[in-house]
């Protein structure tokens, strides 16, 4: 079995930044020099193959194929360094050892594996394939939001979870649930990252307050950004934009993950 | 030597507006005094009945506060009047000025200032005009010190943002209403950014967690036998993982 770290990203609503997150986070891991693969189980709403380059033409096999038993989760791989060097940021993740394992993003595919369902345990052999065959240090993956059960499954597995909130009422509710499940199932490593902080407020003040209530680390407070919002959907935005702030708070996640032994 | 004088009245705001000829006489009635520091020019209470010009030095402008200590309400130099109204009103001086540093000052007294305005009651319409439109400009500062307060008490901070602009810190006697109101622009900043903060402190406050809910969601979750074989799935993968990494 291999000693590669599953890491799973987590939020409990939609929209709190999270596939950009994942994305940006697998990115600087692997700019770090690790073997790092990236798993999107968001499988009723795939969306970050979009910000590694990847469309319906360059999509090969998908985990759908892997979950209906029609390939092996090696074919499943795209080999990122090698292929994805197409835009500003990607361009610094030719020759690094970062492999995306997308969800199929053809309507037919996604309502069938909904319709029909998929044996959870499956998927958790693939993560355990995925991390054996390409001798992965690092498996991030893409949850859904909510607490379904492949989420649930992501987390359970997880050496390293991390949550996503944004400072508001809602989240935090949610997120609380979140960190109940997470210890009730001995998750060893729980990182909280709030995103989407508006500048107005004091990031150290969020995670004092962040930190105070939920008895968790706070790895980063990200702030909400423009910038983020427009190129975001393209790229790798941390690498394209390395000096902005939404990137540097970015790069300090990415660090405590890297400190995790 | 009056001439010396008369070229300092001009740049007073009540003498600016008298001819050269005008300014002669009056700087013939004017007297010259040598101050050493910590002097005292005028003592607060006293009979009102000269105005000075700073010449050369420095003077403090204080009172007393509510314990008797002093209080500099302001400083003053070269080129600046003191004690004008007194010229024209009977009330007591209002504060005190002492010499910071070595002084010349020139001391036009009231006796002497009642006789030009009898010889020349044409000046004393120049000072009027002067006098009125010092007035006229603290009274718009006045009234925009008013619509600020208004705005202020119905929580609108907006004209801080394109106001910064028209504020200069004014040195001379007749700034005195612009010093005042550049001073209550700063204080409304200033409440302003406490306010903004303190909001803040509110908003973080009220992220509250609503525990029973919390309790309910966690257990409808976990009260399922999906739930609970994975529990277990996740132990025994740990362990296992463990065991590999002793091995």
């Amino acid at each position: 079995m291999s000693k590669g770290k599953i890491v799973s990203i987590h939020s409990f609503r939609g929209g709190t930044g999270k596939s950009n997150t994942t994305a940006n986070l697998a990115a600087q891991v692997a700019l770090a020099g690790k073997r790092v693969g990236v798993v999107d189980t968001d499988i009723q709403s795939p969306g970050i193959h979009v910000l590694f380059g990847l469309d319906e033409n360059k999509m090969g096999k998908t985990l759908n194929d892997f979950l209906h038993g029609k390939c092996t989760i090696g074919e499943v791989a795209f080999n990122i360094g090698e292929k994805a060097a197409d835009a500003d940021g990607r361009a610094k993740l030719s020759g690094m050892n970062l492999w995306l394992f997308p969800s199929s993003i053809r309507g037919r595919e996604i309502s069938q594996i909904l319709r029909e369902g998929y044996d959870v345990n499956l998927l958790n052999q693939g993560f355990q394939g995925m991390l054996k065959e390409l001798d992965l240090d690092y498996l991030f993956i893409d949850t859904h939001p909510g607490l379904n059960e492949e989420t649930l499954l992501s987390i359970a597995i997880s050496d390293i979870l991390v949550i996503i909130l944004r400072p508001d009422d809602q989240d935090f509710q949610g997120t609380a649930v979140t960190v109940d499940i997470a210890r009730s199932l001995d998750v060893p490593n729980l990182l909280l990252m709030v995103n989407k902080a508006l500048p107005k407020y004091n990031a150290a003040d969020i995670k004092q307050t962040v930190e105070e209530n939920f008895k968790a680390s706070v790895a980063g407070v990200l702030p909400l950004s423009f910038d983020m919002a427009e190129n975001a959907s393209q790229d790798i935005f941390s690498l394209r934009f390395p000096d902005h702030e939404w990137s540097k708070a970015l790069r300090g996640v990415s660090q405590s993950i890297l400190e995790i032994k | 030597m009056t001439e010396d004088i008369s070229n300092q009245l001009k740049t007073s705001f009540l003498f600016r507006g008298l001819p050269a000829e005008t300014l002669r006489a009056v700087a013939q009635k004017v007297g010259t005094h040598k101050l050493a520091e910590g002097d005292v020019l005028i003592r607060k209470g006293d009979e009102g009945d000269s105005l000075f010009m700073i010449n050369e030095g420095w003077f403090k402008i204080v009172t007393q506060d509510a314990q008797g200590g002093e209080l500099i309400i302001n400083q003053t130099g070269p080129g600046e009047t003191i004690g004008e109204m007194a010229l024209l009103d009977e009330a007591p001086r209002s504060a005190t000025v002492i010499a910071l540093s070595n002084a010349k000052v020139l001391e036009l007294k009231k006796d002497a200032f009642q006789e030009i305005l009898d010889q020349r009651p044409d000046i004393a319409l120049t000072l009027i005009r002067s006098f009125s439109s010092r007035l006229r400009f603290s009274t718009t500062y006045i009234e925009k010190a008013i619509d600020w307060s208004q705005k202020i008490a119905a929580g609108d901070y907006s004209f801080t943002e394109n106001t910064q602009a028209i504020m200069k810190s004014g040195g001379s006697d007749d700034d005195k209403a612009a010093q005042l109101l550049s001073a209550f622009f700063k204080m409304v900043k200033s409440v302003k950014a406490r306010e903004d903060e303190l909001k803040q402190k509110v908003e973080k406050l009220s992220l509250q967690i609503d525990e029973a809910r919390r309790k309910r969601e966690f257990e409808e979750i976990t009260n399922t036998d999906f739930y609970a074989s994975l529990k277990e799935q996740a132990r025994q993968l740990r362990a296992q993982r463990k065991a590999n990494e002793e091995e």
